[in-house]
């Protein structure tokens, strides 16, 4: 596998790379415009075709500073930035709620982004409920029949992730030739925190997937639906699985995306074994007892 | 590195019986353990088994677990330990603790 | 007295996850799913050498108040601060798929059921959020986790109950802000980033993460309220917590969906003119935040004994 220059910081870079040429038109998503070039500078949020079809598409600007929430930089999701990003898809269901399934538009997040804001007003004011803002709208708009890809092009850590990238119906990331970061904390921090010798992590890291890091590992449990591993395999990719989402929604097959389908392949491919066993577990005890707690009639 | 896992069979010298009800007391928490405690018809025998990170205790543990069940001449018992690092005396006020509870049943 | 009588009156601040399952439903009526004995242990956590818990260190089952079925999630800060791992998060994620399902069934067999007779989601937070020795399984949990609680809208309400020792932080934060009515006690304390990362962020002069008295200005359940985080304030007790849940059980889930803060363009709105408000004031404390909600005596909110608090506290309205 052959290193290759990071798409690091190059959130708009990709949004080229991906839609048809030229289509992008940033700060308008459906009836929304987003017309103050200081709101949530962190966040690219717009319109543009992919393959001919109206998409949304939501990205994080890594070169951006936001100068009301100075812990808002290099892709840093702030308050502003996880509000407008609501917005945004908001304003995409908005705009299709009339049309049927096949008609809607998908929504692609071009995932590049190290944390969530980590300050002092950020806490005052409630971060936790920016991003779960988010997360509840792109989860609405899977739910109802959107196709929401997720593009992991560098940094996807953490809550930041969870944020963007983790409510989408699949995810698809560069290869780790382009220094892809898919992980909750480096490993040395890690070792620091849980008290056990980097080395030793280091070790088991190389083939335990729960706890190692990088897009592989997250393949293997089923967090990443798809590996490209190359840049120009980027715009094919996303297309592709844009119809095969759409296919699955059309025919009713939901639960075979988003974080609830990714936990079937996370067993399916290995990496997440104990999941199903004590789900499995539960409905059989609650079976049992499910008809204590029916109302009597 | 895996855990240590610590697998007893203990006679009492005289027997009393099991306790009456299954029970389960405490939480792993760090210098803690928590007991899982159920009657067994185990020929008059208590059967422990103690999950640990810590090693090279295990004469230790046999004295604690066997002085306990002298104390309350416990039988036919099944005794299981998920242990995080917890003094003797920690491990004894537990164990009684769950003794008292699976009776109180 | 039973021991569910004992329960009541104890300070759900020191209660233990199965003790707070237990005491907040009605007598007698829990029934614990995967609960210790059939111990579902972390095998990840084996592999590292690290102590194991029979529950993984989350309690999860259904209860009942009056007439509704009331399932429940409860976790224990006192192993390894409640963090969430591949066990501990599916049986979180399938306990409130149990309740969405349960209410389906329900709502199918019978047309008549009253609002009181349909399952809640009740969840006791005690937790820092992903737990580190199985990172990735926990944070998949925790997308899987907030996929389940937009399907429980309009059908299932989902009930916050945060006063334990460790908080509702990290991922968890977002889930906790995600719910639809949050009951916080004045020593619970509800946020994303915990203080010692603030600190290594802004400096300790600008956060002193040993400061106690700021972190709770910042995150403790009297901040909460007055921001509208928290709807409710209860005293540090076990039946107090109940109280509040025992009120909010059989309402009907519009009644919920008007508690939520997050969750629909409007509340989105609404909270982006506190977010204006913040980049406008660039507080330096939350006390500047609670004088700018008109109380005079900001500085002394904190102090000020319960009731007084409540009888006399102005909640930020923007």
């Amino acid at each position: 596998m052959e290193m290759q220059e990071s798409m690091m910081g190059r959130g708009r870079e990709a949004i080229d790379m991906i839609v048809d040429p030229e289509s992008f038109q940033e700060n308008t998503v459906g009836a929304q415009s987003f017309d103050d070039p200081e709101f949530g500078p962190g966040a690219v949020v717009g319109t543009a075709t992919l393959d001919g079809k109206t998409t949304t598409i939501i990205a994080s600007d890594g070169n951006a500073f936001n100068e009301k929430f100075p812990v808002v930089y290099a892709g840093i999701i702030g308050m502003e930035e996880g509000y407008k990003m609501a917005q945004a898809v908001y304003a995409s269901i908005a705009a299709d709620a009339e049309k049927p399934l096949e008609e809607k538009r998908a929504l692609v997040l071009i995932v590049d982004t190290p944390g969530n804001g980590p300050g002092k007003v950020e806490e005052i004011f409630g971060m936790n409920k920016a991003t779960a803002a988010y997360q509840l709208a792109l989860a609405e708009a899977r739910l109802k029949g959107h196709a929401i890809i997720a593009m992991v092009i560098g940094r996807a850590i953490s809550g930041a992730f969870l944020c963007h990238g983790l409510q989408a119906d699949s995810i698809v990331s560069l290869d780790a030739n382009y220094g892809t970061m898919i992980h909750v904390m480096p490993l040395t921090s890690v070792s620091r925190i849980i008290k056990k010798p980097l080395e030793v992590l280091e070790e088991i890291s190389k083939d335990n997937a729960v706890f190692a890091a990088g897009p592989r590992f997250f393949y293997s449990l089923g967090g990443v639906g798809l590996i490209v591993d190359h840049v120009d395999g980027m715009r094919p990719a996303i297309i592709d699985r844009v119809a095969e989402v759409q296919k699955a929604k059309a025919e009713g097959k939901q639960d075979t995306l988003g974080p609830w389908g990714r936990g079937a392949l996370g067993a399916e491919r290995g990496g997440r074994v104990e999941r199903p066993k004590v789900m499995a577990l539960m409905n059989e005890e609650f079976a049992a007892v499910a008809g204590q707690y029916a109302p009597a009639r | 590195m895996a855990l240590h896992t610590l697998e007893l069979t203990l006679e009492p010298a005289a027997a009393a019986g099991p306790v009456k009800a299954p029970t389960h007391i405490g939480v792993t928490g760090s210098s803690d353990l928590e007991v899982l405690i159920q009657p067994e018809a185990l020929d008059g025998k208590v059967a422990v088994k103690l999950v640990t990170p810590v090693t090279g205790f295990d004469p230790l543990w046999e004295r604690v677990l066997r002085k306990f069940i002298d104390e309350t001449s416990l039988s036919d018992t099944r005794i299981e330990i998920n242990d995080n690092n917890a003094t003797p005396a920690v491990v004894l006020l537990r164990l009684h603790q769950a003794f008292t509870a699976a009776n109180a049943a | 007295m039973s021991n569910w009588q004992n329960l009541q009156p104890r300070s759900f601040l020191e209660a233990s996850a199965r003790d707070r399952a237990l005491g907040l439903v009605d007598e007698g009526s829990f029934t614990e799913l995967a609960g210790p004995f059939d111990r579902v242990t972390s095998p990840h956590l084996e592999l590292l050498g690290d102590a194991v818990a029979f529950d993984d260190g989350i309690v999860t089952g259904i209860g009942r108040i009056g007439k509704t079925p009331v399932f429940v999630i409860s976790q224990e800060g006192k192993f390894i601060g409640g963090s969430v791992g591949e066990i501990g998060g599916a049986k979180m994620v399938n306990t409130i798929k149990l309740a969405i399902e349960f209410h389906d069934d329900l709502v199918a067999k019978h047309p008549d059921l009253t609002d009181e007779e349909k399952p809640v989601v009740v969840i006791s937070f005690e937790t820092g959020g992903v737990r580190l020795h199985e990172a990735n399984a926990g944070l998949l949990a925790h997308a899987e986790v907030m996929d389940q609680l937009q399907k429980a809208r309009g059908k299932v309400p989902v009930i916050a109950v945060i006063g334990s020792k460790v908080g509702g932080f990290g991922g968890m934060g977002f889930v906790a802000a995600a719910t639809d009515a949050i009951i916080m006690s004045e020593f619970g304390r509800l946020g994303l980033t915990g203080p010692e990362v603030i600190e290594q962020e802004m400096g300790k002069e600008e956060f002193d993460a040993s400061d106690r008295a700021l972190v709770y200005r910042t995150t403790g359940g009297r901040h909460k309220y007055i921001m509208g985080d928290a709807n409710f304030l209860v005293q540090d007790s076990i039946e107090a917590f109940r109280k509040q849940v025992v009120e909010l059980a059989p309402l009907p889930v519009s009644d919920f969906e008007a508690m939520r803060r997050i969750g629909s363009p409007e509340t989105v709105e609404k909270q982006l003119r506190l977010v204006a408000l913040a980049a406008e004031m660039q507080p330096q404390d939350a006390v500047d935040v609670w004088a700018k909600a008109g109380n005079e005596n900001a500085a002394g909110l904190l102090d000020v004994p319960f009731a007084e608090f409540m009888s006399t506290v102005k909640r930020l309205a923007v």
